[in-house]
């Protein structure tokens, strides 16, 4: 905010709108405290506590910024933070928790949730007797149900179970049809009528002289024994009806004899999902193949990307070349289509049998010339360096593009007056002040390909494969498709707690580099040069 | 600023509407594009009779799994959905899907074949619509008669290949198990082999046996006399066979629709004898099931029971899907179908894709193995071998 | 830094960059010959089809399983919205880290890059179960709602884009604020008036990429939207392609080119602010 407003005529105008803006920030963070306690109340009164007090602490903080003299700049930052923090820290926060769980096949569910599923499970007991029945509604809409078996009749209204007669004089026939129309203030269903309320009726349990009944279809009612008791102190399930007792174990109900009852639930176990990863043979076996494999891979395809993509950008940024806009459009078209479709004709056009690109090798050169391109191990490695080229160089044009624009002309001028040749140019302008707002990105650019799991599932899926090796790695398998590729496939599959843990460790290592990274190329160093 | 935040706050209320999720007196179907028409067709005609909504959400086949367990658990799930028995397993230990309820009668009307694929224990997890298994498909200009034997095939196949040409005689998509399957079976090879009790036992592989390794060598012997090529995939395969290049391969139903688009003349049959054993392919059921989250599940039943199971309902999957049906009556219908009945004739010696979750640990190693053998990287007997090692590792049998 | 041709110099540029265009260009054909071809497949074998049809492109808009036009209307306006939202913000953000010092000023651009590694594939869960809750709260947001998902997009709003645009001010003088201030004009009213306009190509470029990189987005968008007419682009094409065998590619094909143009002519649009000098007449040097 302007310090105390300066004499003269703007006095008054200044006055008036220094007012307003002050007005409107207390009218936006009123709304918001507003918002953030029914936030708040609302997510009490479901139970989730933690984001409740999130939400207060993020409204709180917001305040506070809004309203400290210190933390102006900060508020610049809040919008974006704001998102940033809920829509991908939080995720990463959820990761990093599911990463200490058993979350997976066979313990995707909580604990209630796989509780209320067991105990809702029954059976048909031997002595189990079967009920058709009439369904009435009153004008409120609520239901009554007449239950007719073998030797009574049950009448279920208001959440208890009578006796009844068939000569009971609430039951009305109105049409002497031989069916009864009414009961008391209750009129009789249609089947229609029924089935738009089957959901209400089929969450009942009937509580009987000592049995429960349920209904088992839209034509009948039949007494169900539950299959299973829980005792919460023990943490175990009886089976009813064989009376084998299953203990939790881990997230599933086990018997002594090793039986299991699904679904299981997921638990807490600490670090053996880390601990799997850094002992599991099959991954530390092939880890240095494959992580050296990945940083080559990340390193060159950043530096071929860029160089490919400066050298288009510099000379699509002459104002002298003509249909510079054309060639711009057609420069960017692999950007413009969606990667799914774009690998899959890349690997279709580097078929070693099939492939246009080998057709024209062989046309010109003879059939010596075919090339293995995904059938050979290094042959597929420079495809997917091809490839991510092909898929990648239209981003580095872009970005270099706009960098370009920021390198004043003033300075070309100079060094033309002082003789230098466009190589000088380049070496010591161009580059140097590109790589200012550029290097950050770069280095983004090569976290990014260090997990880039798209282009290698699409292309290659990580083959071919490699004979002899105890492990199903492929020869262009990267760190990230390798390790999720076992936690998806390997016992019964969908292990997503140890691929959480996969994803935190991934991050540790590609972080570690970066910040490397960030060392050796000084690219924070202009951050200490400008505080 | 502020006429702009008003406005924001106007759009944003106006792109607001609720979710669909499994909602108390109206029913959700999740099917992928192929069967969505006809479950519209049939949603109409049961809200005609009940009054009752159905509602017909598009997901894809693939997608469908991994999004009914997130979506399920959280009340956004469907009530009922279309998939494939091999997911039994994966969606029972995840307590997704519900037993559904069948009289003996109308069990009595479906393929036994697909019943027992959607069995889990004593309990039905699903009800059949339609089996799918691979046959041998030729180009009957190319191939006037079925070869009597695999051997004889191979032969015929060796006299239409000419590489240089782009001529084809016989190929199989590789590497793809599911294709290559036969092979392995015709001597005795198979993945998983059963307990005392009949059940499926995940550390008993068999795809190192003898008859497996002889499958693998089957084709190694292809690949080394120039009838099966490097790099024939499914587009490969089948583009190949759409413009007449190739003689015959192995494939499903789903390849006929293009063949007949190209105007390719063309047979099914059984994939004939190998070494004098009929050959067993993998056959996989789909049906339809009911989520374990859903809110109208005696609806659901009644909906499936009542409006599903019909002979114009199964037939009009049928032409929708190209599949057979597993309805017995509608499969009568089509007693005059050559396609079918050469699908159904490959399918006598028919192996239900096996179910049980581990079967997803398999497949990578098995691609690796078919990999190897078809660059000729590995002899076929080492590739089966550390093939089967590999996957015994991943399930943790010692 | 650039000066007039020679004859030979604009024939080698001109040669150069032609064959960069085809480079581009190549597979795009490709996917162009697979959308005029009968059959869906996408390995073919001669770039010509020999029956050219334009039934795929007639069943796109045709069909009324696969809402086209509504999922294209739908991508438009999810990513032309976000795009604009996230010039904004990052715009903001880059602004203060640029100009202001602030306690956590280095530590926050550098976690801001950090945050960016982390692998998000598993997000997903996450992200559902955040969007289902929130609309509980705001059912104008929640689950299948296009506000939801721009909400979620947002999310990556700061990020590379602060840092870019934050390199590129740091390269316009501060003598430009310094007299503005002695006008008496707020920060932000500097911000504004001044840095803005200079600042159109950066601007431009950060909106292409965002609006590029939503536009394709798959796995949040399949996730969040539930309902066929608020699908967008990415997701209801997937539907064409999610089976094991038998896939749609000749409609895929035709869908992906179409989609394609209302991007292009983005970039075409923004590409125009990309234009070489700062204007430095108001500063006397």
């Amino acid at each position: 905010m302007a310090g105390p407003p300066k004499g003269g005529p703007a006095f008054s105008s200044m006055i008036w709108r220094y007012t307003a803006e002050h007005s409107l920030k207390i009218l936006f963070l009123g709304i918001l405290c507003a918002v953030s306690v029914y936030v708040f109340v609302f997510l009490v009164s479901k139970g989730l506590y933690i984001p409740s007090v999130m939400s207060l602490i993020g409204a709180g903080s917001i305040t506070y910024v809004f309203l400290s003299e210190k933390r102006y700049p900060i508020r610049w930052l809040i919008p974006g933070l704001l998102f940033l923090a809920v829509m991908v820290v939080y995720p990463i926060g959820y990761t990093f928790v599911s990463s200490f769980s058993n979350v997976g096949t066979g313990h995707m569910l909580s604990k209630d949730q796989a509780l209320e599923q067991l105990l809702e499970r029954s059976y048909t007991p031997d002595d189990a007797a079967e009920y058709t029945y009439m369904a009435f509604a009153d004008a409120r809409g609520d239901l009554a149900l007449i239950l007719e078996g073998a030797d009574q009749m049950i009448l279920y209204v208001d959440g208890s179970a009578t006796d009844i007669v068939r000569t009971d004089p609430r039951l009305i026939d109105e049409d002497s049809d031989g069916t009864a129309d009414r009961f008391g203030d209750y009129s009789r269903l249609t089947t229609p009528q029924i089935v738009q309320r089957l959901s209400v009726i089929e969450d009942y349990r009937i509580e009987y002289k000592g049995t429960i009944i349920g209904l088992e279809n839209l034509n009948e009612f039949r007494t169900r024994a539950p299959l299973y008791v829980y005792d919460e102190e023990a943490e175990t399930m009886r089976d009813l009806r064989t009376g084998i007792v299953y203990t939790s174990r881990e997230g599933i109900f086990t018997a002594s004899d090793g039986k299991e009852i699904y679904p299981g639930y997921k638990v807490g176990i600490g670090l053996r999902n880390f601990v799997k990863l850094v002992t599991n043979p099959q991954i530390s076996g092939p880890f240095a193949k494959v992580f050296l494999w990945t940083f080559l891979y990340a390193t060159l395809t950043v530096l071929l990307n860029f160089a490919l993509g400066l050298f288009t950008a510099i000379l699509l940024n002459d104002p002298f070349l003509r249909f510079r806009t054309v060639y711009r459009v057609l420069a960017i078209v692999p950007y413009a289509l969606p990667a799914f479709i774009t690998i899959l004709v890349w690997r279709g056009m580097l078929n070693v049998h099939f492939g246009v690109i080998n057709h024209m090798l062989v046309a010109v050169f003879g059939s010596g010339a075919r090339v293995p391109w995904l059938q050979s191990a290094m042959w597929a490695k420079v495809s997917v360096l091809l490839v991510n080229l092909w898929l990648g160089y239209p981003y580095m044009m872009l970005i270099s593009l706009g960098a370009l624009q920021s390198i004043p002309g003033s300075l070309y001028a100079a060094a033309r007056v002082d003789g230098a040749t466009w190589w000088q140019r380049f070496w010591k302008i161009t580059l140097p002040l590109l790589l200012m707002p550029l290097a950050p990105l770069l280095i983004g650019a090569f976290a990014f390909n260090f997990n880039n799991f798209t282009l290698i599932y699409l292309l290659t899926e990580g083959g071919p494969a490699i004979a002899g090796s105890a492990t199903p790695a492929g020869a262009t398998d990267i760190l990230i498709s390798y390790t999720y590729n076992l936690a998806f496939a390997g016992e019964r599959g969908n292990q997503l707690g140890l691929a959480a843990a996969v994803s935190v460790l991934i991050f540790l290592i590609v972080a570690t580099i970066s910040a490397i990274n960030f060392r050796m190329t000084g690219a924070l160093e202009e951050l200490s040069k400008n505080v | 600023m502020k006429r702009a935040a008003i406005a924001l706050l106007g759009l944003m209320l106006l792109a607001g509407l609720t979710a669909m999720a499994s909602e108390a007196g109206r029913l959700l179907i999740w099917a992928d594009d192929s069967r969505a028409p006809i479950m519209l067709n049939v949603a109409a005609e049961f809200t005609a009779v009940y009054g009752v909504d159905v509602e017909v959400q598009e997901v894809g086949f693939g997608d469908i799994r991994g999004q009914l367990a997130t979506a399920g658990p959280a009340g956004e799930g469907p009530d009922i959905l279309i998939g494939a028995h091999d997911w039994l397993g994966e969606l029972i230990l995840n307590g997704l899907i519900e037993p559904v309820v069948l009289e003996p009668g109308t069990i009595a009307d479906f393929n036994p074949v697909a019943i027992d694929a959607f069995m889990w224990g004593d309990l039905l997890y699903g009800v059949p619509y339609a089996t799918e298994n691979v046959g041998l498909i030729r180009n009957t200009d190319l191939v006037p008669e079925v070869p009597a034997t695999f051997e004889e095939l191979l032969v015929v196949a060796k006299g239409l290949t000419d590489l240089e040409a782009g001529k084809y005689g016989f190929l199989i998509q590789q590497p793809d198990p599911y294709h290559t399957f036969a092979l392995y079976t015709a001597g005795g090879g198979y993945v998983f082999g059963k307990d005392a009790s009949g059940v499926l036992d995940p550390c008993d592989i068999g795809l190192d046996n003898a008859g497996s390794i002889a499958g693998a060598t089957i084709l190694d012997q292809m690949v080394k006399d120039g009838i099966e090529i490097a790099g024939a995939g499914y587009g490969e395969v089948t583009g190949a066979f759409n413009a007449g290049n190739l003689g015959m391969m192995i494939g499903g139903p789903w390849t006929l629709a293009d063949a007949k688009a190209n105007n390719i003349n063309y047979g099914v049959s059984a994939i004939p004898p190998i070494d004098g054993n009929a050959p067993g392919v993998f056959v996989g059921v789909q049906g339809f099931m009911i989520s374990a989250f859903s809110e109208n599940k005696v609806l659901a039943n009644l909906f499936i029971k009542d409006f599903l199971i019909s002979t114009d309902v199964m037939l009009g999957l049928f032409i929708e899907g190209d599949r057979p049906p597993a309805y017995l009556p509608a499969l009568g219908f089509l007693t005059g179908n050559e396609d079918i009945q050469g699908f159904a004739a490959a399918a006598a010696t028919a192996i239900p894709m096996p179910k049980i979750a581990e079967m997803g640990s398999v497949w990578d190693s098995w691609i690796g193995a078919l990999e190897l053998i078809v660059n000729q990287e590995q002899d076929p007997a080492t590739a089966m071998q550390e093939a089967a090692d590999e996957i015994r590792a991943l399930l943790g049998c010692e | 830094m650039y000066s007039r041709h020679t004859l030979l110099g604009s024939a080698w540029r001109h040669g150069i960059v032609l064959l960069l265009c085809t480079f581009s260009v190549f597979p795009a054909l490709w996917i162009a010959s697979a959308s005029f071809n009968a059959t869906n497949n996408m390995q073919l074998q001669q770039l010509i089809p020999s029956n050219p049809s334009l039934a795929h492109y007639r069943e796109l808009f045709t069909s009324d399983r696969y809402q086209y036009a509504t999922w294209l209307l739908n991508s438009l306006k999810v990513s032309l919205l976000t795009s604009a939202f996230t010039v904004i913000m990052a715009g903001l953000g880059a602004y203060a880290f640029s100009r202001f010092r602030f306690k956590g000023r280095r530590v926050g651009l550098l976690s801001l890059l950090l945050i960016q590694m982390f692998p998000q594939m598993l997000a997903v869960v996450a992200i559902f179960l955040l969007i289902l809750s929130l609309g509980d709260i705001f059912p104008w947001a929640g689950l299948n709602t296009h506000t939801g998902l721009i909400l979620v997009y947002l999310g990556g709003a700061m990020g590379f884009n602060t840092w870019l645009m934050k390199g590129y001010f740091d390269t316009i003088p501060r003598s430009l604020e310094e007299s503005a201030k002695v006008d008496g004009a707020t920060p932000f009213q500097a911000f504004v008036r001044i840095i803005l306009p200079l600042a159109r190509p950066i601007l431009a470029t950060i909106f292409v990429l965002s609006f590029i990189s939503t536009y394709s987005e798959l796995f949040i968008a399949t996730i969040l939207l539930r309902s066929n007419s608020r699908f967008t682009l990415a997701v209801g094409m997937n539907l064409l392609i999610s089976n094991r065998y038998d896939n749609r590619w000749g409609m895929f094909a035709a869908g992906a080119l179409v989609a394609a143009i209302p991007f292009l002519i983005v970039f075409i649009i923004a590409q125009r602010s990309l234009v070489s000098g700062l204007t430095r007449g108001s500063v006397k040097e």
